[in-house]
């Protein structure tokens, strides 16, 4: 599905001040100060799928003072381990989806270099994957005990209320009005991670708009039968 | 880093904001952000940091940067505009270190003063103090054996700083094998082997890690030997650090295993017990934080690999302590650490609730997907059904799939009741919080 970026679309970025961080609040409060900051550190962010990881690594890229990239391994992956290269010349690197390349030997072998020169070098490392490095299922014992070095953050879910609160700011920031009862409505219908939550309001808002109609709930029942 | 900036600072930042709009928010993190716009006379000239970078900008958006830039030139590289780096900038030195020619700067953090002795390296470090006194002399080379993350790189960097403190003009590398191998690879590319010949053999000591990278690469193993040799007949010192014995190394050249066994091979153990304490316990002072001893050997018992790993859990403990305000006591390191320590990573699945619902109700799982309504049976469904919404997050109409078809109706009905029953019924309230506490550990 095309996505057409539009200049009004910046309220639906991944930053810091629109993330949800429910209990995650030290984790958040971490990456800020590191990317604020110039110090070298190396953190691991671990915990399931749409539990907020690529929102906070795109969050920290984005306020990172210098050269920064974030590498979402599960989409780039495809270019080879070659794409590592020459990173440790950018002060902070965010890695996405470890999990994407952990135990393929090359990618292995090219994030282990790439972790000494960055350490070397003083910069900074964030990785996301599903669970902490013991368990990430690394082979290359170098890179497992090097990344075990990290300061591991576990990222919860969230839970009813926060991803209540979750959903208001994201209708909010597409200057949808969503009355309480109807955001309580299509929250327990729908999936209670990011992606999925943003996924419904997207529709919903563009629903609405050929529509021409508010989110209520019975829109909002018509609007989840059409789609299920 | 501003100061440092491009000609028309203000030039790419009007190309950022372009940019931002035209291109999805991951392919900006991506591929604009880690381009270095650098000062180059009339040009804007935008540094990449590999081809990878060039290639994707130049196919998707140099186009839009040309139409910002106007009548600016744009020149699009490969290269970087970070300045050289200092060790560790809080730890530095008054005196600054010389920059060393090739490989990257000694980290002054790693010395004999601050490596924890015990019964599994004692002989690694002595042999190592005697190199540092006696570089070129004593053994060589020093070949330093071990699991990974036992302190290998640390004596290694030890020696290296007191052979520099002996000898301010000392010309000492570190390099990881990996680097000596993309030297290598870079100098037979750019036809500037001569180069990469000369600067390692003037060195006054080479500190090579984990040679075990060396295996299965023939050019590179033949270039280090002559490198090795050219050293040693110098008299300079030369230190290995490698996972495992010499001999054991498969795809090393013999010619190479037997001369790393001419000075003394040491092998460098998993720490005790008493050393991984007194290890936590040092690195806590060195932060000046206070550290009891029952939660040093708390995390010790606990983490047994390696030293990193226990790094990495005193790290994470600090970091939970300096957010919470909270002093570190054992409790609070149970709880600081539990994620890092459970085993498995304990998912909550629908699946996994009925299981455990199942079992604590001795019934079969086959019940709670039937159409039965007698109470027995209803209760604890309902009670998993519950769970189902607030341990995972599932929406009402797929708990009611994976509960034999129902409603989403019958879930939002379950969850309600429950939750009164809670309220009212001592039996539910501890029934559902036992199963609470079962499934997320």
């Amino acid at each position: 599905m095309a996505q057409i970026p539009l200049p009004l679309a910046v309220g639906r970025h991944h930053r810091f001040e629109n993330f949800v961080a429910g209990s995650n609040a030290e984790a958040v409060a971490r990456l800020q100060a590191l990317a604020a900051s110039h110090d070298p550190a190396t953190l691991w962010l671990a915990g399931p799928a749409g539990c907020g990881k690529t929102h906070l690594l795109q969050a920290a890229t984005s306020s990172a003072p210098a050269g920064a990239m974030y590498i979402p391994l599960r989409v780039t992956g495809a270019s080879g381990p070659g794409m590592l290269k020459g990173l440790d010349a950018l002060e902070f690197l965010a890695l996405d989806d470890i999990d994407a390349v952990a135990g393929d030997h090359e990618w292995e072998r090219a994030l282990f270099d790439l972790f000494n020169r960055v350490q070397c070098a003083g910069g900074q490392l964030l990785f996301a994957a599903g669970n902490p490095p013991a368990h990430s299922g690394l082979l290359l014992p170098d890179l497992a005990s090097r990344a075990a070095s990290a300061v591991v953050y576990r990222l919860s879910p969230l839970d009813e209320e926060e991803a209540l609160d979750a959903l208001r700011r994201h209708a909010q920031s597409r200057g949808l009005e969503l009355p309480d009862p109807a955001a309580r409505y299509l929250l327990t219908r729908i999936s209670r991670d990011m992606p999925a939550i943003c996924r419904w309001l997207d529709e919903l808002d563009s629903a609405s708009l050929a529509a021409q109609r508010k989110l209520t709930v019975p829109f909002i029942r018509d609007a989840l039968a059409e789609r299920t | 880093m501003t100061a440092n900036s491009a000609a028309h600072p203000s030039l790419w930042s009007q190309c950022l904001r372009t940019l931002e709009l035209e291109l999805t928010e991951q392919q900006f993190h991506t591929w604009i952000r880690p381009l270095q716009p650098v000062d180059e006379g009339s040009a804007l000239k935008l540094l990449a940091p590999n081809r990878f970078v060039v290639d994707w900008v130049q196919e998707n958006c140099l186009s839009s940067i040309i139409k910002v830039a106007g009548h600016v030139p744009v020149v699009l590289e490969v290269g970087s505009r970070k300045p050289p780096l200092v060790a560790a900038a809080s730890t530095a030195p008054v005196s600054q270190p010389r920059r060393p020619v090739i490989g990257s700067q000694l980290d002054s953090n790693f010395t004999f003063d601050n490596f924890v002795e015990g019964k599994s390296n004692q002989l690694g470090r002595a042999a190592a103090m005697q190199v540092g006194r006696n570089p070129g002399s004593a053994y060589n080379p020093l070949f330093i054996y071990g699991g990974t993350g036992l302190g290998k790189t640390h004596l290694m960097h030890a020696v290296g700083n007191v052979i520099l403190e002996r000898d301010p003009t000392a010309n000492v590398a570190y390099v990881h094998s990996e680097r000596f191998v993309g030297d290598m690879v870079r100098g037979l590319q750019h036809n500037t082997i001569a180069d990469f010949k000369r600067t390692y053999r003037s060195l006054d000591a080479l500190l090579i890690d984990d040679i075990q990278f060396f295996a299965g690469k023939e050019r590179s193993q033949e270039e280090f030997f002559h490198t090795f040799n050219a050293l040693l007949e110098g008299q300079r010192q030369i230190i290995l650090t490698c996972d495992r014995y010499p001999k054991e190394v498969s795809g090393l050249e013999e010619r190479l295993k037997s001369r790393f066994g001419w000075g003394l091979t040491v092998a460098i153990e998993p720490p005790e017990l008493e050393t991984s304490v007194a290890i936590l316990m040092s690195k806590a002072d060195s932060e000046e934080i206070p550290l009891p001893e029952e939660v040093a050997f708390f995390i010790a018992q606990r983490i047994r690999s390696n030293v990193r790993e226990l790094e990495g859990a005193l790290r994470r403990v600090i970091a939970n302590s300096q957010f919470t305000g909270h002093p570190i006591t054992l409790e609070f390191t149970k709880e600081a650490l539990r994620d890092l320590l459970a085993l498995q990573d304990k998912l909550v699945t629908i699946d996994n609730i009925q299981k455990t619902v199942a079992e604590y109700f001795k019934m079969r799982v086959a019940d709670l997907h039937s159409k039965r309504r007698s109470r027995s049976i209803t209760r604890p469904r309902q009670i998993a059904m519950a769970l189902a919404k607030d341990l995972t997050t599932h929406s009402l109409p797929e708990i009611g799939d994976a509960f034999g078809g129902r409603d989403h109706t019958t879930v939002l009905h379950a969850c309600r009741r429950i939750k009164l029953l809670r309220e009212t019924e001592t039996r539910v309230a501890e029934d559902y919080g036992n199963l609470l506490r079962t499934l997320t550990g």
